[in-house]
């Protein structure tokens, strides 16, 4: 069955600035992403302790550990992936990097610095996210402080006319 | 019978005689030299394709064929061993995956360009004058032209 879905015509926007709302459903998919890998590894951790002790182990029953552990999981599912090509998965999937003031890549400590002021963001009462729609280069707080900027790397004209392209071979007439 | 009487015979004798011949001439002839002499692209050329196509009743050959009869001789099996079914799988699949990606960041921009430009009202400010994007990605907007100098400054 042919599934063909109407995209709205959307101009080309590689290299701008990123939308609050991209942003906010990007962030949402990377906090489901990260928290349900982080679920698959705690389950994974408990099966192999209890296959080897035989005792019953679940990381829940070590509360200051686990939280040790989802602080450091969350700076290493950011960090890793912001330096490694400056998009998490939920960035990837909603089409969007992280690149510095100016443009260029991110290295490690920029993308570091990123993730570890974050939370200021939230700490702010989310003022923090404010500057995304204020802002003239659409720069939360933490990319004020890491001197980083959020834009397109989706070729909304590329699908565009994959879309076209598509309806052509569907309709030749 | 015959209404001439030994006219069998004569047949018979001139029928032994014709195939006899036939096959000493044909025994004789060097058909690759033969074939070698025929220009086969001037016979082609001489065909009528269209005229020969139009003489063939298509609808009475396909009416002819036994399509059940083909069908019951396929080896499905075979062929489903040969297909490739998990590329072609993999391609509906990533083909539908792409689509569902474009229109949901399609839309994502789309609410991007919305909440934009009630944020651009409320702060009073002009979306012409934003920048684009970092300055090592987005082309700064060329300068809008100038007023056209008088004819004689030209």
């Amino acid at each position: 069955m042919a599934t063909t879905v109407a995209i709205k015509p959307v101009e080309g926007r590689q290299g701008q600035y990123a939308g609050a709302v991209t942003r906010l459903v990007a962030f949402a998919a990377d906090v489901g992403a990260s928290w349900g890998l982080f679920t698959l590894g705690a389950a994974a951790l408990a099966f192999s302790v209890q296959l080897v002790t035989g005792h019953k182990f679940s990381l829940s029953d070590y509360q200051i550990p686990s939280l040790i552990v989802a602080v450091v999981w969350e700076f290493v599912y950011f960090t890793y992936q912001w330096s490694l090509s400056g998009k998490t998965i939920g960035m990837a999937v909603l089409g969007i990097r992280v690149v510095s003031s100016d443009g260029v890549s991110i290295g490690f400590r920029q993308a570091a610095q990123r993730t570890l002021t974050l939370p200021l963001s939230f700490l702010l009462l989310g003022l923090g996210f404010l500057g995304i729609l204020t802002n003239r280069h659409r720069r939360a707080l933490h990319d004020r402080l890491a001197g980083t900027a959020v834009v397109y790397s989706w070729d909304a004209r590329a699908a565009r006319l994959r879309w076209l392209a598509k309806q052509d071979a569907a309709d030749p007439a | 019978m015959s209404p001439v009487p030994g006219s069998a015979r004569i047949e018979h004798v001139a029928q032994a005689v014709a195939e006899r011949v036939v096959s000493l001439v044909m025994e004789a002839i060097d058909m690759d030299a033969l074939l070698d002499r025929i220009d086969v692209d001037a016979v082609v050329n001489r065909v009528d394709v269209d005229r020969l196509i139009d003489r063939v009743d298509v609808e009475k050959i396909v009416e002819r064929v036994d399509v059940k009869k083909i069908v019951e001789r396929i080896d499905i099996d075979a062929v489903m061993e040969q297909t490739e079914l998990g590329s072609i799988i993999a391609r509906s699949t990533t083909g539908v995956a792409s689509e569902v990606l474009d229109l949901v960041r399609a839309q994502a921009v789309g609410l991007d360009d919305f909440v934009a430009r009630w944020v651009n009202r409320i702060l009073r400010r002009r979306a012409e004058d934003l920048p684009l994007g970092p300055p090592a990605l987005v082309r700064p907007p060329a300068p809008a032209p100038g007023p056209i100098p008088p004819a004689e400054d030209r």
